[in-house]
């Protein structure tokens, strides 16, 4: 009883003991983190697969292991000046995101390390890009179809880098830029261009004014004249009833309205600087020449 | 014998008990000792990848004393999630005049440059993939920011990105930055990115401030005319009230005169035909003798063979006169 106590405690003493030597990559527990794969060569021959995270054993001593990351890799390109099919010439980076996909794929390949595979993912990668851009206008490139053209890009790289062992996640332009010298001249066209622009703002806002003040004018123009209009027909319906009320009250006895109205007339007419020449038997003078006495039927003195 | 048998067993069985218990004791206390190897503290804003033998096992983020299996069995990676980081785009501080310059010279869709300052915000939303699914963390996370500010920037005219769409591109970018990140399995979480110096390429910055300057003449302009245009027309529609009451005034002054003069007309008219021939001479008379005082009188006779011969005298008796 107590010695299988014994016997179970030393074993799993033993087993944290291999674990522990394990971890430092030592004995026959190996022990595969997260960011880790692992294959194991039998005197230098691999065995057929690779260790996935957790626990695995290997022969101590005759089993050689070699360790590679599982994580995405980070690869920055070098600019590159690429020609498009509208003959514009355009300096492209890139970078890669990618992945050990078959340890022992890729062990094969570059036996000597990453930076080998470095070399040969930037080699096709960079072949891709050029391949691919340059069957687009660089309108295309710049803005419509950027990210098919990415999309593409890693596509293609991927299938020729898949016999690597190597597996790409994302081939991504990350920077665009003009070639030296070609910056000068889209400066100047962005300045004609602004130059035009600010000139357009500058007529446009001469037209509007102008057309303002002209609407402005031509509506005053027409209020006046409305009321002059209005003021006439006014005026017209003033003389219209003055000539109305007039005529009522003249006609009720015309004779005598004519002889007020001669009367006034004369008093208008005549005055300072009038000469008349005057009979004497004028009707004035009647009494002037006929004296006191009656006249006619009238009674005399 | 039997005595001394039963009492050596006694012993013995003694001896081994506390030898057991001792042991016992003994060993409880180094797997105790062990066990406390699995303790450790959570801090706010900090989350700790458990793996078991190298295997992930879980995210623990409840702050706090929390315990996993000792080592070697189980080990933890903390992990920081609560800080968010800012990573600079163009940093107008740093002395790499040319560098700088790269990083912010973006080319816009309609082939134009702008010079385009920005921050990226952002932390680590899932710890487990930031620590074991992805190497060079900042790197991707500053390459790949570039290519989401620069394709967003490529779909938009040099005007949206110098005007009124900068806050759409933010947030297209942010959008589609933290997509290409989640590709990555980055396990990185954009909290926002934010333009800062939006700016045309210095050597074009004058043309541009003068299409703001003409913006500004226009507004003016219009302004201005506006301002002739609040003028006139008060002005004109007084001028009209003015004409059309003067109008009114001449109507009803006129109709107002008619009605007067009428009713004196008739006012006479009944006197008139009290006594017609009598009023009638009455108002000739007294014309006569407001008219004739002023007027030069000539009395003939008819039938005067000419009148020459007077005429000059009213003119004569008048030129002593001074």
């Amino acid at each position: 009883m107590i010695r299988l106590l014994v016997v179970i405690m030393v074993l799993a003493a033993v087993a944290l003991g291999l674990t522990a030597l394990g971890r430092q990559g030592i004995g026959p527990v190996l022990v595969t983190q997260e960011d880790q794969q692992r294959i194991l060569l039998l005197l230098g021959n691999p065995r057929d697969e690779h260790t996935e995270p957790g626990v695995s054993l290997r022969l101590p001593l005759l089993e050689e292991m070699r360790t590679f990351d599982r994580r995405w890799l980070h690869l920055a390109s070098q600019p590159k000046e690429i020609q498009t099919t509208d003959r514009e010439r355009i300096v492209v980076d890139n970078y890669v995101i990618w992945r050990i996909d078959d340890p022992l794929q890729f062990y094969k390949s570059f036996p000597t390390g990453i930076s080998e595979a470095e070399t040969q993912i930037g080699q096709q990668v960079r072949a891709k890009v050029r391949e691919v851009i340059g069957q687009h206008t660089l309108v295309e490139v710049l803005k419509d179809e950027r990210a098919e053209i990415m999309e593409e890009i890693a596509e293609k790289s991927g299938e020729a880098l898949e016999r690597f062992g190597i597996d790409i996640n994302d081939v991504r332009i990350n920077r665009t830029e003009l070639p030296r010298g070609a910056e000068e001249n889209v400066y100047a066209r962005m300045r004609a261009e602004r130059e035009r622009q600010a000139r357009k703002n500058r007529a446009e806002g001469e037209e509007q004014a102008r057309r303002i003040r002209a609407e402005a004018d031509r509506e005053a123009q027409i209020v006046v004249a409305e009321a002059r209009g209005q003021a006439e027909i006014e005026r017209g319906k003033g003389d219209a009833e003055a000539a109305g009320i007039y005529a009522e009250a003249y006609s009720t006895d015309a004779e005598f309205y004519a002889f007020l109205r001669g009367l006034e007339a004369y008093r208008k007419t005549l005055g300072e600087g009038t000469t008349m020449v005057l009979p004497p038997d004028h009707e004035f003078f009647r009494l002037l020449s006929q004296g006191s006495e009656r006249s006619g039927s009238g009674p005399s003195d | 014998m039997a005595r001394s048998d039963t009492d050596d067993k006694v012993r013995r069985g003694v001896a081994r008990t506390l030898g057991l218990v001792t042991s016992l004791i003994v060993l409880l206390g180094l797997l105790g000792l062990w066990a406390s190897f699995g303790f450790y503290r959570l801090n706010p804003g900090e989350a700790a990848v458990i793996l078991r033998l190298g295997k992930y096992r879980t995210t623990e983020v409840r702050e706090g004393l929390r315990w996993h299996l000792p080592p070697p069995i189980e080990s933890r990676e903390m992990v920081n999630v609560g800080l968010v980081a800012r990573e600079q785009f163009g940093d107008i501080d740093t002395a790499r005049e040319a560098a700088t310059l790269t990083e912010t010279a973006m080319q816009t869709g309609d082939n134009n440059i702008v010079d385009l300052e920005f921050v990226v915000k952002y932390k680590i939303g899932n710890a487990f993939e930031s620590r074991f699914r992805i190497a060079d963390l900042r790197e991707t996370l500053r390459d790949s920011s570039q290519a989401a500010m620069r394709e967003v920037v490529g779909r938009n005219s040099v005007d949206d990105v110098l005007s009124e769409k900068r806050g759409l591109i933010q947030d297209e970018a942010a959008e589609l930055l933290q997509t290409i990140l989640e590709r990555y399995e980055s396990g990185l979480f954009v909290e926002g990115i934010e333009l800062q110096e939006v700016q045309p390429p210095a050597s074009v910055r004058d043309a541009f401030d003068d299409v703001i300057a003409a913006a500004q003449d226009r507004n003016r302009k219009v302004n201005e005319a506006e301002g002739y245009a609040n003028e006139v027309l008060p002005r004109a529609r007084a001028e009209a009230s003015e004409v059309v009451e003067s109008a009114i005034g001449y109507r009803d002054s006129k109709i107002a005169e008619a009605r007067g003069e009428a009713e004196r007309f008739l006012a006479i008219l009944r006197e008139y035909q009290k006594a017609p021939e009598i009023t009638r001479k009455r108002l000739y008379l007294e014309t006569m003798e407001e008219v004739l005082p002023d007027v030069e009188k000539v009395i003939i006779e008819p039938g005067t063979a000419s009148v020459l011969p007077y005429l000059p005298l009213g003119a004569a008796r008048r030129e002593p006169k001074p």
